[in-house]
């Protein structure tokens, strides 16, 4: 029988590891040799891993009260109080199982696959800082523990972005990708303000608690949950604030993974699924979710279509999934948001650590039109990339399928059209993966001059052990048109209170399925003969592509949008702002202020000569004159 | 006493300074001063009794020298005995000619400054405002850079003509005060003075304060003056005395014309917001560095005062702690800059680039500091600025909005300004004078430190200011 006080302490262990590695790698950095930083690094999340398998099991019980584990008091001040708390319950355990079981994972890939940097200790020491904040983040028993953890991750990724900052436009991709967070931040700081003021507390069992009086629609709450929106919207790369986490690939492909794919960019999922009771009472916000992520899934995989760089490629993907995920939410669907989560946090990784290994061995390159072939050279990544790509692609009985076919069912319920275009995403999602897979793995090596050869099995073994993961992952919520009872689902009800919907009929939901497959084998059909049969290569620019091809091939051109419309006038407000205004009108007015009293008496007129010690001696003279008008007058 | 010893020790030992200026061990003397000055400043806050001052000053009635010590002055007191070892160590070793004096001015300057933040009596408070000037003056017509007499001149003449306001003010409250008069704030804070007179007489007042600080638009003195003095100079200008102009909106105008400050209200706040946003932007585009910095501070110090005017519990805490974490992360960044003008040859971050490569402690050592300085979570930024947009929102949304947007654009030049000194190819311009040494890195390391406690465990500081409801209650706090 465990003990209280001893889950406690393993409560706090569980980000107090990440912390201490972060610790000694960074400040050893400079002593600590060869493999020792990574191994410690990793050492210290595998460790926080088992404390959190530890935890789940001793947590998992249906009706167990969520544990709340108090540190110290961080700000006190009037009605403002904030403990610095750890609550422990099935959606946190959740979050960190996956935060540190596949940052385990990614940190074990990063031994081999950065063992050439020479910076790798601080690549360490700053994935730690990563996993801690992450850590926080998901932990927090309130929203400003939340929003430290919130805006601890941006940080590290943008110093994981800009790792090898001696790239110009790396730098400016971790600003970028900084700045549109920050955006977002101020939302939600926003909301934490105005939810603050609306319930005198920012705890979430108290929030939640005193949540129940407000009816729903209350115009509060509709204005918490848009400003939260806001927040959830920059950090997990929805439209508008989406186009940081394309350029956020400038970073290490672990990164990518770790951070940009299977764990920060979640956060703004695992924050709306925090404040199901919230958004429950706000159905104009989860109508907006429900568009926004629509919106950014299919725009995301039209982009992802025409992408030459493999790691652009899967970042237009992972923005695509996060849509389904915030459709999801929008639907009310808070778990089923972070089943997906939980598979795409497999296959997603999987999908980048491979495409890390294909970049290693191809030393360096990206691009995926001067590859191919590389199904013989590299075994292992081939094998483990196509699960993933079966598994992003919804194909049964791979994580995905399950965790899709219920997002798309749930749309199915509510609405046809909003089905059709999820199952339209999908599809796209099914032809650019499998493009993907047979233009880098099959055909001919377009790269004579380099000799692939498969990754060292510190970088193999993680990416079997996510392959099996992306391969059962979706048993973990057998739906009961399987003879399951939706364990995952069920588990996660009490923290994030989805709303109930009616079950669909078992016929229609076979109906369903068939359907999605059906055209996914037809589109899988269409990439096939394009892709394998005539050998088509993806052009290498936008010259030869028709009009609606260069478009998507330019991404739409949204950041030249962004750039001709926000940046371009910000600098040129802040060169004018300080030309003109500042150095020709306010400056030359205090001039002229100057001047004119200076006009005025022939006295003053002393002013101009710069005669300082006639200004001393004014001003003595003036503090006498003054107390001697007090003395006799 | 131990007041007096706050307040005259600096003196003595700046005379002593000028004296020995010829000995060897007169080096050591002004470090040494400034820490028996933090000592008894901690123990003063803590509460240990420091006894009151009050003698007859002048054969004038109400003209008293007096000290008083509230939660206030605590504040001040803590954020200038703090950063006085900070600011006079970083001279330590460095080839600044005339060291002594400098030394010695740097020390004169902290006795006016306890001065004005101790002073009971609105004469001694307007003697030491302007004895502080006097220093700050010195220092930079004999220190300073390029420019230096043009404008150390309009500085000199801008704030001393804040200072008049100032001075009319106070004579006019001291002649509303009953009997023989009385120069006393706690006589003046008596006062009750009817609506339409405390409308007029704020702005007499506010505009002598608000040259100090500065606030839009009475600030264009400040990014030259802060680019062309000297690094010590300019801490104390940014560390210190831009939070006199603070320290007297609560001395002058929270605690005497209540009623001026709640019709004023609104209006100080959108100066204030404006200068947040107008600093920022301008921020973004500096190519100096120096001047950089000084707009960003003027965007901070604007905040603060757009929070204080709020005036309500949690913007008034937010700003008193804001003082003393501003204080720490601005001497922190102008010391940062200083060296890294050293190591890069230059001041222009067009001839910087790639310093993290020849400096990279330097370098992690800025990055902490400013991190603090955009307010990141776990810094003592945050903590401040947390609490003073929380208060700003209870008077506007839209304020909030506006005040939150040092956020977004803190980030904006910060960021920037950092990739053009620190990332990318090493600049082939500039001879390299490698990394920093570690006397200095010694020096900043606390200053970091003090960051990161501060905003980890907040909670010494603002237990300081719990009260301040109570303190202020001529103008109810809501």
């Amino acid at each position: 029988m465990v003990t209280d006080s001893y889950l406690k302490a393993l409560v706090w262990l569980v980000p107090l590891l990440p912390l201490a590695g972060f610790l000694i790698t960074g400040l050893g950095r400079k002593r600590l040799k060869g493999h020792i930083a990574g191994i410690l690094a990793s050492t210290a999340v595998v460790i926080s891993f088992v404390l959190s398998v530890i935890l789940f099991f001793s947590l998992r019980k249906p009706g167990t009260e969520p544990l709340t584990v108090t540190l110290f008091s961080w700000i006190t001040t009037g009605e403002l109080s904030v403990p610095f708390a750890f609550l422990i319950d099935p959606l946190s355990l959740t979050m960190m199982l996956i935060v540190t079981g596949v940052g385990a994972l990614i940190h074990i890939y990063s031994i081999g696959y950065m063992h050439h940097d020479e910076r790798v200790n601080t690549f360490f020491a700053q994935m730690n800082l990563f996993t801690f904040s992450m850590l926080l983040l998901v932990m927090g028993s309130g929203y400003l523990l939340l929003f430290i953890g919130w805006e601890g991750v941006g940080l590290c990724s943008y110093l994981l972005i800009g790792f090898w900052f001696k790239n110009p436009d790396y730098n400016y991709a971790a600003r970028k990708a900084f700045v549109m967070n920050r955006i977002g931040d101020l939302g939600f700081l926003l909301g934490i303000i105005l939810m603050f003021f609306t319930f005198h507390s920012l705890s979430f069992s108290e929030v939640f608690g005193k949540a129940a009086t407000f009816d729903k629609g209350a115009p509060v709450i509709t204005a918490i949950t848009l400003l939260l929106l806001v927040g959830a919207v920059g950090k997990s790369a929805q439209i508008p604030l989406f186009t940081w986490l394309p350029d956020a690939m400038a970073g290490p492909t672990p990164v990518s993974a770790l951070i940009h794919a299977a764990t920060m960019v979640t956060a703004g999922i695992y924050m709306i699924a925090r404040s199901g009771v919230l958004f429950n009472l706000a159905p104009v916000t989860l109508t907006v979710i429900m568009v926004l992520g629509l919106a950014t899934a299919i725009l995301a995989a039209i982009i992802a279509l025409k992408q030459n760089d493999i790691k652009k490629v899967l970042a237009y993907s992972t923005v695509s999934q996060l849509g389904y995920m915030f459709l999801a939410l929008g639907l009310g669907a808070y778990s089923a948001a972070v089943f997906h989560v939980t598979t795409h946090a497999f296959f997603k990784a999987l999908l980048f650590l491979g495409a890390g290994s294909v970049i290693h061995a191809m030393g360096g390159e990206q691009d995926i039109t001067r590859m191919g072939g590389l199904k013989t050279k590299l075994p292992v990544t081939f094998l483990t990339f196509a699960i993933a790509t079966l598994a992003i692609s919804g194909i049964p009985p791979f994580s995905g399928f399950f965790s899709k076919d219920l997002i798309l069912a749930k749309a199915f319920e509510h609405n046809l059209v909003l089905y059709v275009f999820a199952l339209g995403g999908a599809l796209l999602t099914c032809f650019y993966m499998f493009r993907l897979l047979f233009v880098v793995f099959f055909g001919n090596l377009r790269s004579p001059e380099v000799h692939p050869h498969e990754s060292p099995r510190i970088m193999t073994i993680p990416l079997m052990i996510l392959a099996v993961l992306a391969t059962v992952g979706g048993f973990l919520n057998m739906p009961s048109l399987l003879g399951g009872h939706s364990g995952f689902l069920a588990f996660l009800q009490p923290s994030t209170q989805s709303l109930e919907t009616g079950e669909l009929a078992h016929s229609t939901e076979w109906g369903l399925i068939f359907l999605s497959l059906a055209l996914l084998g037809t589109v899988f059909w269409i990439a096939w003969r394009k892709f394998l049969k005539q050998k088509h290569i993806p052009e290498k620019d936008d010259h030869t592509l028709n009009l609606a091809g260069k478009i998507v091939y330019q991404k739409l051109y949204i950041d030249q949008i962004y750039a001709f419309l926000l940046e371009k006038p910000y600098s040129w407000l802040s060169s004018f702002l300080f030309r003109k205004v500042e150095n020709q009108l306010l400056d030359p007015l205090v001039d002229g202020v100057g001047h004119l009293t200076s006009e005025l008496g022939t006295l003053t007129r002393r002013f101009q000569r710069g005669n300082l010690s006639f200004y001393l001696f004014a001003m003595v003279a003036g503090i006498l004159l003054f107390i001697v008008f007090i003395l006799f007058v | 006493m131990k007041l007096l010893i706050l307040l005259f020790l600096p003196l003595f030992a700046g005379l002593l300074l000028l004296i020995t200026r010829k000995y060897r061990f007169s080096g050591y003397l002004a470090p040494a001063s400034a820490l028996i000055s933090l000592v008894v400043t901690l123990m003063v806050i803590s509460g240990v009794p420091s006894g009151n001052v009050s003698v007859d000053w002048m054969q004038v009635p109400g003209v008293r020298f007096n000290l008083q010590l509230d939660e206030i002055s605590k504040i001040m007191l803590l954020l200038t005995g703090l950063l006085y070892p900070f600011i006079l160590l970083s001279s330590w070793g460095r080839e600044q000619t005339n060291q002594a004096s400098l030394q010695a001015l740097l020390l004169f300057s902290q006795s006016a400054l306890t001065g004005v933040f101790l002073a009971g009596n609105a004469f001694l408070f307007y003697v030491c405002w302007e004895l502080a000037l006097l220093p700050v003056f010195f220092i930079l017509l004999l220190w300073g850079g390029p420019g230096r007499r043009s404008i150390t001149l309009k500085f000199f003449i801008y704030t001393l003509a804040g200072s008049l306001f100032l001075l009319f003010g106070i004579i006019y409250l001291y002649l509303q005060t009953p009997g023989l008069h009385s120069a006393d704030f706690a006589a003046m804070a008596q006062l009750q003075l009817p609506e339409k007179t405390q409308q007029w007489l704020f702005w007499i007042l506010f505009i002598g304060l608000a040259v100090k600080m500065p606030l839009f638009p009475f600030h264009t003195w400040q990014p030259p003056a802060y680019t062309t003095a000297p690094p010590q100079g300019t801490m104390v200008l940014a560390g210190i005395m831009s939070k006199m102009g603070i320290y007297g909106v609560f001395r002058l105008l929270f605690l005497v014309l209540p009623q001026g400050v709640l019709f004023w209200q609104n209006t100080v706040i959108i100066l204030g917001l404006t200068g947040v946003v107008y600093a920022s932007v301008i921020a973004f585009r500096q190519n100096n560095l120096k001047t950089l910095i000084a707009f960003s501070s003027l965007a901070h110090i604007s905040l603060m005062v757009a929070a204080l005017f709020a005036a309500n519990t949690y913007a008034v805490q937010g700003v008193l702690f804001q003082v003393v974490a501003h204080g720490i992360t601005i001497v922190a960044l102008f010391y940062l800059v200083m060296l890294t003008e050293e190591k890069a040859g230059t001041s222009e971050l067009s001839g910087m680039g790639g310093l993290k490569i020849s400096a990279p402690r330097l370098a992690l050592l800025f990055m902490l500091v400013m991190l603090g300085g955009i307010a990141l979570p776990l810094t003592s930024g945050f903590i401040g600025e947390f609490l003073m947009i929380t208060g700003i929102f209870k008077v506007s949304v839209w304020f909030a909005l506006a005040g939150g947007l040092t956020l977004v654009l803190g980030a904006v030049y910060m960021l920037y300004a950092y990739q053009r000194a620190f990332l990318g190819p090493l600049n082939p311009a500039p001879e390299h004078k490698g990394d920093i040494i570690s006397r200095d890195q010694w020096w900043l390391i606390p200053l970091v430190i003090l960051i990161l406690v501060l905003g980890i465990w907040p909670q010494p500081v603002l237990n300081l200011v719990l009260t301040i409801p109570e303190l202020l209650r001529p103008l109810p706090l809501p």
